[in-house]
């Protein structure tokens, strides 16, 4: 039952390849409504898997798979409208890797086996890099080449990461499957100094995929070059799946009473990604660029959020649902704004309040989510991450973290005013072949912000729950 | 001391790595890659641990894929399509050869102070296998021809597997499907993408690559 989540869209991600554009569209919203009925029903019964070794539905899976499946459903929904716009040449490649990476990052949010979740997040690696060089230009080449080699060299480092783990297994005389539920609950007996090593490799193998500082590298570029769903897939989940093999790791690491040593790294990862973040977008010329630092400084708070502990982690799971949903809506504004005005540069924008009012609107208000304007979702997150630094005392961390904000929310808003106000001054472009906002191009980033306002005010009983058990685990909690 | 046959041939793999750190053109780093292929796939049967028969199938074809397809395949690639050859460094060779001898005696010191008790009769085996690692990461990073960084990163795999493969029984296992998978579709992609830089810029400098950055 469980396995056939992901298999659903492996074999419509398949058979994509073979068929004609027009049902490779219809696969793609087809297998997404599917695979949302799917997580859905998942949800609520939570049944065993019948690979129960490989597989397991875990509160942090869930979520995400949750997550993945409605972005995915609504991006399915943008993505053919946005075929209809662009210019693609080879649909079945782009429509297949679509579905293909849906398969592979469920696979991530379903697997519980060590080497299962490192096969998956390396297939993520295989399925997206054919997305990202979906426009055959050198710029999408440079970007593909960097994405595939760094994302290999940092999961050869997993891979390394893994085999400490079993050296520790065997040097503490464990005898357990290598599953991270199993690996938990002997977790006191494991040797420490080999799982510590284990955790650093992990860390910094699945770091690499989720755009922590210094192997962010790849990050700015693949999601600027991949056409904007990609992009918002991209930024959306598959950084969300990363963080959830560095979660469950960090799982075993609090059960075997090492916590403290896995969140001092988790928190300095995360610093420095802010700090990174901080630094670079401030001269940042091109939006989606921009959006993707913005994804690397989000993802720094989240590890920043994990390493602190107790109510950090909560702050630090709301920051990563609200993420997702904020910042695929903005990827997917962002594609309508190359369509309208052709041009990936800011300074090639402008008047957008004008020229395309309802992107406009999915746009700022993407802008305010995610720069955490108070009362959203964000800026709970940050809220609950920043008292529950002073709580543990972490003052001088806390004051960079608050600090490294503030100089994003300028930069960020200096560009956001610049692309929405500013006077747009192409003359040569006829008006009547302005871009047309169809509904189905703005109404996925509309209820996509919805979905994260309404989770502000009001939290259903079962997702609370849910998040709860998660963070638990890690020593989170309210 | 009376060195033990997986010892001898890894102090070979130990010489291949300076080899490798002073290899000036791809058709001597694509030997080197062979040669440490089928070393690396081939000491899990001098180890000591018992195989059973699946293992076994996977040992051999690791050392069929390892030893002969993907060195092979990287070599007609290189002959069709008439690659540079010249590897291109960004740390001059003589920098590089240096770089190398103090990485085999800082791995071999670290590999003494950790003293794994599994392997601990193969003095050898965990410094060849950081040797190969650290090595490969320096290709990646110090060379310009992309061919060269492909085999950085196939010579860090070999170091992965060596270290996999030997540490423990059930480390082999995990290591033999992950990597098989990993290089096989690894290399497939690289190679298309080799061969779109090829079409793109006419040659795989990657320092045509420079473009996209801050």
């Amino acid at each position: 039952m469980v396995e056939i989540v992901f298999l659903t869209p492996f074999i419509t991600g398949i058979l994509a390849f073979f068929l004609p554009k027009a049902v490779g569209r219809s696969f793609l919203v087809g297998t997404g409504t599917v695979h949302l009925c799917l997580s859905l029903l998942l949800w609520k019964n939570r049944p065993e898997a019948f690979f129960s070794n490989y597989f397991a539905v875990t509160p942090e899976g869930l979520l995400s798979l949750l997550v993945i499946s409605l972005l995915f459903f609504l991006i399915s929904i943008y993505t053919v409208s946005y075929l209809e716009e662009s210019s693609i040449k080879s649909e079945n490649i782009f429509t297949g890797s679509m579905l293909l990476f849906l398969s592979t990052m469920t696979m991530v949010t379903l697997s519980d086996h060590i080497m299962v979740m490192w096969i998956a997040i390396e297939a993520t690696t295989l399925a997206s890099a054919p997305l990202i060089f979906t426009y055959r230009t050198p710029a999408a080449l440079e970007a593909t080449w960097k994405y595939v080699l760094i994302c290999s060299v940092g999961i050869a480092m997993a891979l390394l990461g893994s085999v400490f783990i079993t050296l520790a297994m065997d040097i503490g005389n464990v005898n357990a499957p290598l599953s991270f539920s199993a690996l938990t609950e002997v977790a006191k007996e494991i040797n420490p100094t080999w799982l510590k090593a284990g955790f650093v490799f992990i860390l910094v193998g699945y770091g690499t995929k989720m755009g922590l500082a210094p192997m962010h590298t790849w990050l700015p570029d693949a999601h600027s070059e991949a056409p904007s769903p990609a992009s918002a897939l991209l930024s959306g989940v598959l950084l969300n799946c990363a963080y959830l093999g560095i979660f469950k790791t960090n799982k075993i690491m609090h059960a075997a009473g090492l916590g403290d040593f896995s969140g001092t790294i988790l928190m300095v990862f995360g610093l420095m990604s802010i700090i990174a973040a901080a630094t670079f977008i401030l001269k940042q010329n091109e939006y989606k660029r921009m959006l993707a630092y913005s994804s690397i400084e989000n993802m720094g708070i989240i590890a920043f959020g994990t390493g602190i502990g107790g109510i950090g982690v909560y702050g630090a799971v709301i920051c990563l649902i609200h993420h997702s949903l904020i910042k695929s809506s903005l990827f997917l504004s962002s594609g309508n704004i190359l369509l309208g005005y052709g041009d990936r540069f800011i300074k090639n924008t402008g008047d957008m309040v004008r020229r395309m009012p309802k992107t406009f609107i999915a746009f700022f208000g993407g802008f305010a989510g995610i720069s955490g304007f108070p009362p959203l979702g964000i800026f709970i997150g940050e809220m609950f991450i920043i008292v529950g630094a002073f709580r543990t005392g972490h003052y001088v961390a806390a004051g960079i973290f608050i600090f490294s904000l503030c100089v994003i929310f300028a930069g960020f808003a200096n560009q956001v005013m610049k692309i929405s106000f500013d006077d747009y001054s192409n003359e040569d472009s006829d008006e009547k072949t302005t871009f047309k906002e169809k509904a189905s191009m703005v109404w996925p980033q509309f209820i996509l912000l919805l979905t994260s306002l309404i989770l502000c005010f009001y939290m259903p009983d079962t997702l609370y729950q849910t998040i709860i058990d998660a963070v638990n685990a890690i020593g989170g909690g309210l | 001391m009376i060195l033990n046959p997986v010892d001898t041939i890894l102090s070979l793999v130990l010489l291949s790595v300076l080899f490798a750190f002073g290899a000036s053109r791809v058709p001597g780093l694509i030997k080197v890659i062979a040669f440490q292929g089928i070393v690396v796939s081939i000491v899990p049967f001098f180890i000591g641990h018992e195989m059973a028969l699946g293992g076994t199938v996977f040992t051999i074809a690791t050392l069929i894929i390892r030893g002969i397809i993907i060195p092979m395949s990287i070599y007609i690639a290189i002959k069709k399509v008439a690659i540079k050859r010249e590897v291109e460094p960004i740390v001059g060779f003589h920098a590089s050869l240096l770089f190398g001898l103090g990485l085999i005696v800082a791995s071999t010191y670290i590999s003494r102070e950790l003293n794994i008790p599994s392997i601990s009769d193969f003095t050898l085996l965990f410094p060849t296998a950081i040797a190969l690692l650290v090595t490969g990461m320096f290709l990646l990073i110090a060379r310009r021809n992309a061919i060269a960084m492909v085999i950085g990163y196939i010579m860090m795999e070999n170091g992965i597997y060596l270290i996999g493969t030997t540490i423990s029984v059930r480390a082999r296992h995990i290591v033999e499907f992950g990597i098989l998978l990993d290089i096989l579709a690894g290399v497939m992609i690289m190679a298309i993408i080799l061969q779109n830089i090829k079409q793109t810029f006419d040659d795989v400098d990657t320092a045509n690559l420079r473009t996209l950055k801050e």
